[in-house]
C-alpha cells in the first residue's frame, strides 16, 4: 500500500446512513430502488473516485443497477458494497465485476429475510399492539405501533453499515489477496440465481380466466395448465422477457409494451 | 374552520404519510398513524383513532414486498377518515369509502412509477455517463419527493370536491381498464427478475435457476427458504477444495 491510500471515514458512513433512509422512495418498475441505492453510495463514490471521472462513471453505473432490498437492513449491502469500493480505489487489480456480483446475489437473500421480518412480523405484532389501543380511540396507539416498527428498524439500519463495512474491509481484502474473490462471486451467485427462481415463480402472476362449458360442466382452463406445470404462465412470460432483454430490447419499450397488451387483452377479456 | 385551511391541512397530512419511504420507511403511511392525524386537524382526535384501528386492520394485507404494489392506503384513510369525521356517520363507512378511494389512486401512482419515476432514472442513467455525481443527487431528490407532492395534491383535491366528484370519477373508469391495472401489475415484475437473472447468469449456474423456480412453482418453497437453501449450496462450492490453475478465468460466458 502506497502513502496516498483512499479511505472511507465516519463522516461518509453518516451520510450514506442517512442517504439509506429514503430507499423506497423512488421505487420505480424498470429497475426498483436504484437511484435511492445510487444516491446512498454516492458520498462514498466521491471520496473514493474525485480525481477519476472514468472510474466515477463506472461506479455511478454499478450502483444505478437493478435494486431490490428491504429498506431496513439495506445498509448491511451498502456497508459491504463500499469496502470493496474502498478496494477497489486503492488496488489496481481489483475485479470491479465482483462488486456487481456480490451486490445483486445478496439483496434477494437479504429482501427475502427483511421483507418477512420488517413488513411481515414486525408490522403484524406492531398492528395488534396498536389497533388494541386505537380502537379504544387512544393515541397510544398509533404510538406504539410507530415505536415497535421503528426503533428496531433504525438500530438494524445504522449497526448493519458498521457490521457491513467493517467485516467487508477485512473480507475482501483477504478474498483479493488468496485469489478467492472469484469463487465467492460464483458462489454468491448461485444464491442468488436460486433466490431469484424463487422469485419469479412467487412475484410474476397470470391467470386466464377462461372457462370451457362441457354439457353444463364448467372447468377454469387455468385449472388445465397447472396439470401441464403450475407457475407455467409466470414461466413464460419470465423467459420471454429474459429474451427480449437479450435482444437489447430498452425496459421502456417493454413496459409500454407490457401495458398496451394487456389494456387490449383486457378488453376482449382474454386476462 | 373554512374548507380552504382544512383543505391545506389535509395536503399536509397526506404529504407527511407518503414522505415516509424518504426517512427511513417509518411505515407511518398506515392508517393507524394517517387516520389518527386527520382526527387531529379536523378536530375529532379518538374518532381518527378508532378509524384508524378499523382500516389498519382493512388495509393489513397490503405490504410492499417486492414489486407489488398495495392499495395506496393513505389517500383510503384520508378521504374514509375525513368523511366520517366530518359527517359524524357510522365509523364502518370508512371502510366503504378508503377502499376504492386507494384503488384509484393506485393507478395513478402505478401510472407515476411505471412511466414518470423511468425517466428520472434514464436522466441518471445519462448523468452517470458524465460522471456528474451532483447533478445525480438533485435528480434523485426531485424525483423521490416530487412524487409525493403529485401524490399529496390528488388526495387535497379529492378532499376539496368531496366524496360525489369521487364516487363519479370511480364510476367512469371503465371496468377493462381497472382490470388490465391488475394484469399489468402481474406480469411487470418479470420484467425486474429477469433483469436480475441476467447479471447473474452463465451456463454453468443455468441450472439453479430452474431448480429455484421449481422448489417455488411444485413444493411452494417460500423465498426465504430457498434462500436458507442456497446458502447452503454456496458454502458447499465456495469451501470445495480445488486446484486453482493460475491464469484462467472461468467466470466469463
Amino acid at each position: 500500500m502506497n502513502s496516498n491510500v483512499k479511505k472511507i471515514t465516519q463522516k461518509e458512513l453518516n451520510q450514506v446512513f442517512l442517504r439509506s433512509c429514503t430507499l423506497d422512495s423512488g421505487w420505480n418498475y424498470e429497475r426498483q430502488q436504484h437511484i435511492n441505492y445510487c444516491f446512498t453510495m454516492i458520498p462514498v463514490l466521491k471520496k473514493l473516485y474525485s480525481d477519476d471521472p472514468e472510474k466515477m462513471k463506472r461506479a455511478l453505473h454499478r450502483h444505478l443497477e437493478f435494486m431490490a432490498c428491504t429498506p431496513h437492513i439495506v445498509t448491511l449491502l451498502a456497508g459491504i458494497t463500499a469496502a470493496m469500493e474502498e478496494e477497489n480505489a486503492n488496488n489496481p487489480d481489483f475485479d470491479e465485476q465482483s462488486i456487481s456480483a456480490v451486490k445483486t446475489s445478496l439483496m434477494g437473500p437479504m429482501a427475502g429475510f427483511g421483507d418477512s421480518v420488517f413488513w411481515g412480523s414486525l408490522l403484524t405484532i406492531a398492528v395488534g399492539v396498536g389497533t388494541s389501543f386505537a380502537s379504544q380511540g387512544s393515541v397510544l396507539g398509533p404510538v406504539l405501533f410507530f415505536l415497535t416498527i421503528n426503533v428496531p428498524g433504525f438500530l438494524s439500519r445504522y449497526y448493519g453499515l458498521k457490521i457491513g463495512y467493517n467485516s467487508g474491509t477485512t473480507f475482501f481484502a483477504n478474498m483479493e489477496k488468496s485469489g478467492m474473490i472469484n469463487k465467492l462471486s460464483k458462489a454468491a451467485a448461485i444464491l442468488g440465481l436460486l433466490v431469484v427462481g424463487s422469485m419469479a415463480a412467487s412475484q410474476i402472476s397470470i391467470e386466464i380466466p377462461w372457462v370451457i362449458d362441457i354439457n353444463g360442466i364448467t372447468t377454469p382452463i387455468q385449472e388445465y395448465i397447472d396439470w401441464i406445470m403450475p407457475k407455467f404462465l409466470p414461466a413464460c412470460a419470465f423467459v420471454l422477457v429474459y429474451w427480449l432483454l437479450g435482444k437489447k430490447i430498452k425496459t421502456t419499450t417493454l413496459l409500454l409494451l407490457t401495458f398496451v397488451v394487456c389494456i387490449i387483452l383486457s378488453y376482449f377479456q382474454i386476462l | 374552520m373554512s374548507l380552504t385551511l382544512q383543505t391545506l391541512l389535509i395536503f399536509a397530512v397526506a404529504f407527511f404519510g407518503y414522505m415516509h419511504s424518504y426517512v427511513g420507511s417509518t411505515m407511518w403511511n398506515r392508517p393507524i398513524v394517517v387516520s389518527t392525524l386527520v382526527g387531529a386537524v379536523l378536530g375529532d382526535l379518538p374518532t381518527g383513532c378508532k378509524v384508524g384501528a378499523m382500516l389498519e386492520l382493512a388495509f393489513l394485507g397490503a405490504v410492499p414486498i417486492g414489486a407489488s404494489n398495495p392499495p395506496d392506503m393513505v389517500s383510503g384513510a384520508v378521504i374514509g377518515t375525513a368523511y366520517v369525521v366530518l359527517q359524524s356517520t357510522d365509523i364502518e363507512t370508512a371502510v366503504a369509502l378508503a377502499i376504492p378511494v386507494a384503488a384509484l389512486v393506485a393507478i395513478f401512482d402505478n401510472f407515476l412509477m411505471m412511466f414518470v419515476l423511468p425517466e428520472a432514472a434514464h436522466i441518471c442513467d445519462r448523468l452517470a455517463d458524465k460522471a456528474d455525481a451532483d447533478k445525480i443527487d438533485v435528480v434523485v431528490r426531485a424525483a423521490s419527493i416530487g412524487n409525493k407532492v403529485a401524490l399529496a395534491l390528488i388526495v387535497a383535491l379529492g378532499f376539496y370536491f368531496g366524496i360525489p366528484v369521487i364516487e363519479k370519477i370511480l364510476a367512469s373508469i371503465p371496468e377493462f381498464v381497472t382490470h388490465a391495472m391488475d394484469v399489468v401489475a402481474g406480469i411487470l415484475p418479470a420484467i425486474g427478475v429477469a433483469i436480475l437473472a441476467r447479471n447473474m447468469m452463465s451456463k454453468e449456474l443455468a441450472p439453479w435457476l430452474m431448480f429455484g423456480f421449481l422448489a417455488t412453482a411444485y413444493l411452494e418453497v417460500p423465498t426465504f427458504g430457498i434462500a436458507l437453501f442456497g446458502i447452503g449450496v454456496a458454502m458447499l462450492y465456495f469451501f470445495k477444495k480445488e486446484v486453482i490453475v493460475e491464469g484462467v478465468d472461468d467466470n466469463e460466458f
